[in-house]
């Protein structure tokens, strides 16, 4: 009890010496604890705020936050478009062909937008065919034509008789006959 | 399986559920346990596709198989007739591309017997697993080693050496 007056005497003391400096409240100069710099954070929420020095991350970010987003743009519409495509319209089912009944040709694709795409914006399966089968036929028309002019000019070449292959002379009235008519000039 | 398959080439294995004959007063778990898939993801399930059915059944689309005419081959086509080799080729691939459904329909139908039947299908599925041997000898007679650049002149012409090694052979 004595010790305790006693300290409590040298704690006022202390206090009167150094009255400005922090922690030399009178009232805790006994009761305050000793502050441990190595074990600093009153409450262990995340441990100690840590200042991690490491290359700056903002451009890949930057550049995933604009993936993301450009993506996105057409990518929910797209999808949200199809999801309803497919809720509300449905797929087509199989059937037979009813008699007399010639289908049109989207009428064999079952998805509605394979079915729209082929309606709209493709040719149908018979004007393709078609077109293939004429620019066969023109360029079988080409082969045939190109055959049978080299026939020809081998024709022409060998019988002579033809337009082909005349090679132009001098007009046999040119021809002067006089020193051919006496023999001896 | 689509609703409408052939029911003799698919046939269902007898049932073997088994005569219940409880003789204790616990709750059978497996009965607890379907119970329990039934009403959290059988019924959900099948509510969610009857309501889509009911919004969707108001637009029935249909679709058919195309059926096509058919064209002289061609061993009938006039030598120079280029149309209709084009048309006796586009009609050769259809015939490759039906021949290659059948092919698959047919090992299909042995994969299903072999599972039906389990561990004695050897002896229980002969006639599937026959037809499927003759059915892949002749398709590899007829367009076996042709490649991916088959056409029908190449598989003409690969008959025509069957011909003639089955004369040759014959001879």
């Amino acid at each position: 009890m004595v010790g305790m007056s006693l300290l409590r005497s040298a704690a006022a003391f202390a206090a009167r010496l150094g009255p400005l400096k922090a922690g030399n409240n009178a009232a805790n100069i006994i009761t305050r604890t000793i502050p441990r710099t190595d074990k600093v954070a009153i409450r262990w929420g995340h441990g100690k705020k840590l200042f991690v020095v490491k290359p700056s991350d903002f451009y890949d970010r930057r550049f995933l936050r604009l993936l993301q987003y450009y993506i996105l743009l057409t990518g929910i519409p797209v999808v949200v478009f199809v999801t309803a495509v497919n809720v509300f319209i449905g797929e087509a089912e199989l059937a037979e062909i009813p008699e007399g009944y010639e289908p049109e040709h989207w009428e064999y694709y079952k998805h509605p937008i394979t079915r729209w795409i082929v309606r709209n914006i493709y040719d149908s399966p018979v004007k393709d065919y078609e077109k293939m089968m004429a620019a066969i036929q023109i360029e079988k028309e080409k082969a045939d034509m190109r055959m049978t002019q080299l026939e020809v000019r081998r024709q022409m070449r060998q019988t002579g008789d033809g337009p082909w292959f005349q090679v132009p002379t001098l007009d046999k009235k040119l021809i002067d006959h006089s020193p051919k008519s006496s023999p001896d000039n | 399986m689509p609703k409408d398959f052939n029911k003799e080439a698919y046939p269902e294995p007898p049932r073997q559920t088994p005569v219940v004959d409880k003789q204790t007063a616990l709750p059978n778990p497996a009965l607890i346990l379907s119970k329990v898939f039934y009403y959290t993801v059988d019924l959900p399930v099948t509510t969610f596709r009857d309501t889509i059915d009911s919004v969707r059944s108001k637009n029935k689309l249909v679709y058919y198989h195309q059926k096509f005419r058919r064209v002289p081959d061609l061993t009938e086509c006039q030598e120079g007739d280029y149309p209709c080799y084009y048309e006796a080729e586009m009609q050769w691939r259809r015939d490759y591309k039906v021949d290659q459904e059948i092919v698959k329909v047919v090992q299909e139908r042995m994969r299903a017997c072999q599972q039906r039947e389990g561990n004695s299908y050897q002896q229980n599925c002969t006639k599937e697993i026959q037809q499927f041997h003759e059915v892949t000898k002749n398709f590899q007679s007829r367009y076996g080693d042709l490649g991916a650049y088959a056409s029908a002149r190449k598989c003409l012409m690969k008959q025509k050496a069957r011909m003639m090694a089955a004369q040759a052979q014959s001879a």
